[in-house]
């Protein structure tokens, strides 16, 4: 029989509900846990059992009701200050409630730690963080992906059911892609984000759900959008595909498992699969990158950046002195070019309810190297990933990726992206498509878990 | 290409007007980028994006207004 902790968070929420299992008792099982598997993966930055007790003590009777969680560094809780993984942040913060960490509260939810992430959320594989980076639970030597690193290597290895994370360039969807895990990037606006240091600034980032399946992220949105998100069905989903280098310039393991995956969601939902062309994507992922960056430049000057701490990683500096150079111009034109993708998307959305491509183009890379060989060459990680990941975050709309299959032992994903407002469609499809291949990728689990619950 | 090749001269440049100072790692990260961003950031800038009115107050939580 699997241990409450096992369940999936849904279920581990109607066992508490049911008296089946002891709130107090999942608390310590996670904290123990944390303890156990924690060490070889650096997925959580830091707990606080104290604080857990007094949230369960406090916890009211919501949908979470004495179910342990995760939160990204990225998000202030009233006893600690977000760090966003680096030695020095770009704008001041103070312990405060932010709106994920109320909604939680609020659902009844007990968060047991801070979870690891890149610094100053600056990459797609997770491989730099003041407290060092967090590991892949597939394997302990490759990216977790990021920014998210820490929530999804902490759901990944069964730490806990559900961890909140931030997508602002792709990192829900990279990190849950690299690690086998559902992840939501929710349409811009819909779920919580006061007290995050870039609110009302960011026109990209979101929170988001990280969860082994669908039915789990529906639960966390649902606690993260103050809204049930209901289940429907994805019949007659038409699917559209892109003939592009998302979809063409990715490792052929990632390609096939795709594109059977792609099939798999069409027969299963008796939907059609259309040919689409998006020719504004390259100048998206370019406008989505400047956005962001300049977006991330308030609180920066030449004094700043001439005291940065050393703490902070040469790449992170390097960088945060470099954004200064970007020119304006063309984070005017990039707000044109977001404009276009919009009307373009629209258009599509006309005659497609979802777009499918792969969320990554290959398997989780080296945490020392993190460089991913494709059809045209060796690229960065970063620089591959951002192909996929970044329109969503121009345009606003919703994103999900879900796993479908594996390579090298390591997890492969696949992105769904829907008009706005359509988050519960794309978890729908999800689901439909977890039920199409028996859930196969959504129960698989790491090696570290499996010899642990086999007794190995 | 010589906006490319002038990364060498830009970022000195650049970093002297903002009186930004700058280790030789931190150089090197910065050289990668430019030489990363600068050549797409030319692309986009010759875009022609004159089709396309600019949306008045876009909400992103929502599609945009029909054209």
């Amino acid at each position: 029989m699997s241990e409450p902790l096992d369940l999936p968070l849904r279920e581990q929420a109607a066992a508490v509900a049911a008296g089946q299992v002891g709130a107090g008792e999942l608390l310590e099982a996670a904290l123990g846990r944390i303890e156990a598997r924690n060490p070889a993966l650096n997925a959580i930055v830091e707990t606080f059992p104290e604080r857990s007790r007094e949230m369960l003590a406090a916890a009211p009777a919501g949908p979470l009701h004495g179910v342990p969680v995760v939160i990204k560094d990225e998000w202030p809780l009233p006893w600690r200050a977000q760090r966003f993984g680096a030695a020095e942040m770009p704008a001041e913060t103070t312990p405060g409630e932010s709106g994920p960490y109320r909604a939680l509260r609020d659902a009844g939810a007990v968060i047991v730690g801070v979870g690891n992430m890149h610094e100053l959320g600056a990459s797609s594989t997770g491989n730099v963080s003041v407290y060092g980076p967090a590991r892949n639970p597939w394997n302990p030597e490759r990216c977790p992906g990021g920014s998210s690193s820490g929530p999804a290597a902490a759901v990944a290895a069964r730490l806990v059911a559900g961890a909140v994370g931030a997508d602002g360039v792709g990192s829900i969807r990279y990190p849950a892609g690299y690690c086998g895990l559902t992840g939501v990037k929710p349409t811009f606006g819909r779920s919580a984000m006061d007290g995050h240091h870039m609110a009302g600034v960011s026109t990209t980032i979101v929170s988001g759900p990280l969860c082994a399946d669908a039915g789990d992220c529906r639960l966390l949105a649902s606690v993260l959008f103050g809204k049930e998100l209901r289940a429907g069905d994805a019949k007659g989903l038409r699917i559209g595909v892109i003939e592009d280098e998302v979809s063409e310039d990715v490792a052929p393991a990632v390609r096939e498992a795709c594109e059977a995956a792609i099939e798999e969601l069409r027969a299963a939902t008796g939907g059609a699969v259309r040919t689409i062309e998006l020719p504004e994507l390259a100048a998206a992922t370019l406008a989505t990158v400047l956005i962001a960056n300049s977006e991330s430049l308030g609180g920066l000057n030449p004094e700043r950046l001439n005291s940065l701490d050393p703490e902070l990683s040469p790449l992170g500096r390097g960088l945060l002195k470099y954004r200064l150079m970007l020119p304006a111009a063309a984070t005017v034109k990039s707000h044109q070019v977001r404009t276009m993708a919009r009307q373009r998307l629209a258009e599509v959305f006309e005659d497609v309810d979802v777009i499918a491509w792969p969320t990554l183009p290959a398997v989780a890379p080296p945490l020392e190297a993190p460089m991913v060989e494709l059809p045209s060459g060796t690229l960065t990680a970063d620089a591959a990933n951002v192909r996929g990941g970044a329109l969503a975050n121009l345009t606003g709309m919703p994103a999900i990726s879900v796993p479908v299959g594996s390579s090298e032992g390591l997890p492969i994903g696949l992105q769904l992206q829907a008009a706005w407002g359509r988050d519960e469609l794309l978890l729908d499809a999800a689901e439909a498509l977890e039920r199409a291949n028996g859930r196969r990728w959504v129960e698989a689990v790491p090696p570290l878990v499996a010899a642990e619950q086999t007794g190995a | 290409m010589e906006a490319l090749n002038s990364a060498g001269d830009f970022i000195p440049a650049a970093l002297a007007a903002f009186g930004v100072e700058a280790d030789e790692i931190e150089l090197a990260v910065m050289r990668a980028a430019h030489e990363a961003l600068w050549p797409p950031i030319l692309e986009l800038l010759a875009l022609d994006t004159s089709a396309f009115a600019s949306e008045r107050d876009h909400d992103l939580s929502q599609a945009p207004p029909r054209r």
